[in-house]
């Protein structure tokens, strides 16, 4: 009985796809690629994308995949591609993509933290802070400290009724409210703030949010 | 059983200890039975504005130790037959002298036998805070029209709002200068309302009287003719459940013949 191919290589536009077993076991498969990639004469510089199927590795078994890989310097993993997850991680990427809603008002001195989108219904005084790991939506009017985008997504944004805020913050980001901000916001109704791409803070009318940051629409369908 | 209001503002300066005797007073002059709680642990003032400063043999802290009755410690403002009373604070120790579980049953035993127990907050929100509002049940925020003030205002409506024992809070704005607000060089009552969106329960107008009856010990609000006493007296009204409207800020010193004039001015 011959044995079954572990790994499979397919070459494609993009570079090489290692299609990996999910079925036996991760020893053996580690073995079996070991022995694959330095028998194979590979040559010039390839990358390659790893699919695992339906196997569930930990970061540091990954690492090892991918070490495992680059024995030889014709060969660099660019992407890791599995059809599984935990359900902790699966959790975590809910609570991320979840909006979190706080009615009332956020006065000086009180934090109000959400893991995901944060929507405000009500006023953010001054030196009250609202923080987010995605975006920041006040219904209201916001003078205090937003930060949004607080573990790195650097595509949030903060919308306000009323964006006269001291403080912007999107991921790193730190802008205070210039007086060239403010002559740009005389009237600060439904504004918006983005990080645009030379790496500032900029304020929009809200209209144009739609334009600026076309995923954030997650409506699907309707006619 | 009465109730127990608490009188704070975050910032110092603004007229909480003022507030706390002409709101007693002007509770005791509508027939209530009133007692005056100072919580300002070494920085104690209410006696003084209230002119019992002379008169104090025990203190909160010998009440709360128990080296007195509470009785004993109470000082009876004779200008109002059996209605005002003063428990005072201690001067000699600090804030830490006194936590907020002992406040609160003594607090609890005053409400027995007083309508209204009125408890003066020391600035800040530390430890003294902590203790003001340990016993209360509903809570005055005294604010002034000035930024500061506002601000601290807000921080203490914040934490008060944490507090699920306490009622919603209530703003007074107190040192209305009304040609300040005119000219928009002050924040106006609106402004200040919208901002920390609490109820008002009233204004005070800013007024020298207010000063120098405080350093003679009588508070302005036995004064009826006063503007800054009316509004205390308002103010009392609207605590025993009274709708009043709001004062008229405008000077009352204008002539018959000037508000003809600005009649046909319009």
């Amino acid at each position: 009985m011959t044995k079954k191919q572990l790994i499979s290589i397919k070459g494609t536009k993009e570079g090489l796809v290692l299609r990996l077993d999910d079925q036996c076991s991760y020893a053996e498969l580690l073995e079996e690629l070991t022995k694959k990639v330095s028998d194979e004469g590979f040559e010039g510089q390839a990358e390659v994308l790893l699919h695992l199927g339906y196997r569930y590795c930990n970061d540091e078994q990954a690492k090892e995949i991918i070490n495992c890989v680059q024995q030889t310097e014709h060969l660099r993993v660019t992407k890791i591609q599995s059809e599984v997850m935990t359900v902790e991680e699966c959790n975590k990427r809910l609570l991320e993509n979840q909006s979190e809603t706080y009615v009332g008002i956020i006065r000086s001195g009180q934090v109000v933290t959400a893991v995901g989108d944060l929507v405000v219904i009500g006023d953010v005084n001054p030196n009250g802070r609202v923080v987010a790991g995605g975006n920041v939506f006040v219904l209201g009017r916001l003078k205090g400290i937003a930060h949004a985008g607080a573990n790195g997504k650097r595509d949030a944004v903060i919308a306000a009724s009323w964006l006269e805020a001291t403080h912007l913050i999107i991921d790193n980001v730190v802008e205070t409210m210039t007086d060239e901000l403010s002559v740009l916001s005389e009237h600060p109704e439904m504004e918006c703030a983005y990080l645009h791409t030379n790496g500032f803070i900029a304020i929009d009318r809200l209209q144009e949010l739609r334009l600026i940051r076309p995923n954030l629409s997650t409506f699907k369908g309707g006619s | 059983m009465g109730e127990a209001i608490v009188i704070t503002s975050g910032k110092g300066g603004v007229g909480k200890t003022t507030t706390t005797a002409n709101l007693g007073t002007a509770l005791a002059l509508q027939g209530k039975k009133v007692c005056l709680l100072d919580t300002d642990i070494g920085l104690r003032n209410l006696d003084v504005v209230l002119g019992l400063e002379n008169r104090i043999i025990y203190d909160l802290v010998d009440v709360i130790e128990g080296r007195c009755k509470i009785h004993q410690a109470l000082v009876k403002d004779k200008r109002f037959e059996d209605k005002l009373y003063l428990l005072p604070a201690a001067q000699t120790t600090d804030k830490n002298a006194v936590n907020p579980e002992q406040m609160k049953e003594l607090v609890s035993e005053l409400k027995r036998d007083y309508d209204y127990v009125l408890i003066d907050c020391p600035a800040g929100i530390e430890q003294g805070y902590k203790n003001a509002i340990a016993g209360a049940d509903k809570a005055i925020v005294v604010t002034t029209p000035e930024i500061s003030a506002v601000r601290d205002a807000d921080r203490i409506i914040g934490l008060l709002e944490q507090e699920e024992s306490i009622a919603p809070p209530k703003l007074i704005i107190n040192r209305i200068r009304q040609h300040l607000m005119n000219k928009g060089e002050a924040l106006d009552i609106n402004e200040i309302t919208t901002h920390l969106s609490i109820d008002l329960l009233g204004i005070i107008a800013d007024d020298e009287n207010v000063i120098t009856s405080s350093n003679k010990g009588e508070p302005v609000v036995m004064d009826p003719s006063n503007r800054a006493a009316l509004g205390y007296r308002n103010i009392a009204r609207r605590i025993l459940g009274e709708s009043v409207p709001l004062m008229s800020m405008d000077n009352p010193k204008k002539g018959v013949m000037s508000k003809i004039k600005s009649l046909f001015a319009k």
